[in-house]
């Protein structure tokens, strides 16, 4: 398995984590409140840190593994599967961020807006790296 | 499956001529990944018009010896 797949592997696991924790903690506060949660700093640093956390833990144990090929830059199949998958993860966060602008339009929720952005970050980076594996393996 | 490109080629016969090349060594030759070189072996990946030169080069041949034209309604002219 090429690097850079075994790295989206691991992105998209760490990112899927980190958002069923931060959406839990806000569904979690949402059902006490009785309404949608306003933005927490301490689940959005939470996050964060996870994220970042396990990103740097996982990518040094894949370096590690296979130093020379984490050194390598990308060879044009690869930038080509990195570009495509870029393009596509775009237009998830466009489709996420203008259903959360109508959900505004419409039930004039800022808590829900701020939520459903944040949640179309997330899908589109998850999006990115699960096309990455797509691309790697079915082929570009 | 994603649909595969119109081109075959015969890179793992002629790997297997120039001394058994492996595909890691074709692949630093040319400047790709050794999965690069792999899926092009299997069709999955047509590479550029530059690396498809630079392999019939390592080779000692031309382009056309190694890449082919397949699809049946485009045939060779």
């Amino acid at each position: 398995m090429p690097f850079r797949e075994k790295t989206a592997w691991v992105m998209t696991l760490i990112l899927t984590g980190a958002g069923i924790y931060y959406f839990q903690k806000v569904a979690s506060l949402s059902g006490a409140l009785g309404e949608t949660a306003p933005p927490v700093m301490a689940f959005l640093i939470g996050y964060v840190v996870l994220v970042v956390l396990t990103s740097i833990v996982g990518n040094i144990a894949l370096a590690m593994m296979s130093p020379g090929e984490a050194e390598a830059p990308a060879d044009e199949r690869e930038k080509m599967i990195l570009d495509k998958a870029g393009h596509w993860s775009g237009y998830v966060m466009a489709v996420g961020v203008i259903s959360a602008l109508l959900n505004y339009a419409v039930f004039q929720d800022g808590h829900m807006l701020f939520h459903a952005a944040f949640g179309s970050l997330m899908a589109s980076q998850i999006a990115e790296y699960l096309i990455q594996i797509v691309l790697y393996r079915r082929g570009v | 499956m994603a649909k595969r490109p119109p081109i075959e080629n015969c890179i793992r016969e002629l790997r297997e001529k120039h001394g058994q090349m492996s595909q890691a060594a074709l692949g630093e030759a040319i400047g790709v990944t050794r999965q690069t070189v792999i899926a092009m072996e299997q069709g999955r990946y047509s590479p550029s018009l530059e690396s498809a030169f630079r392999i019939s080069r390592v080779f000692g041949v031309g382009v056309e010896d190694v890449f082919s034209w397949t699809e049946p309604d485009h045939p060779d002219s």
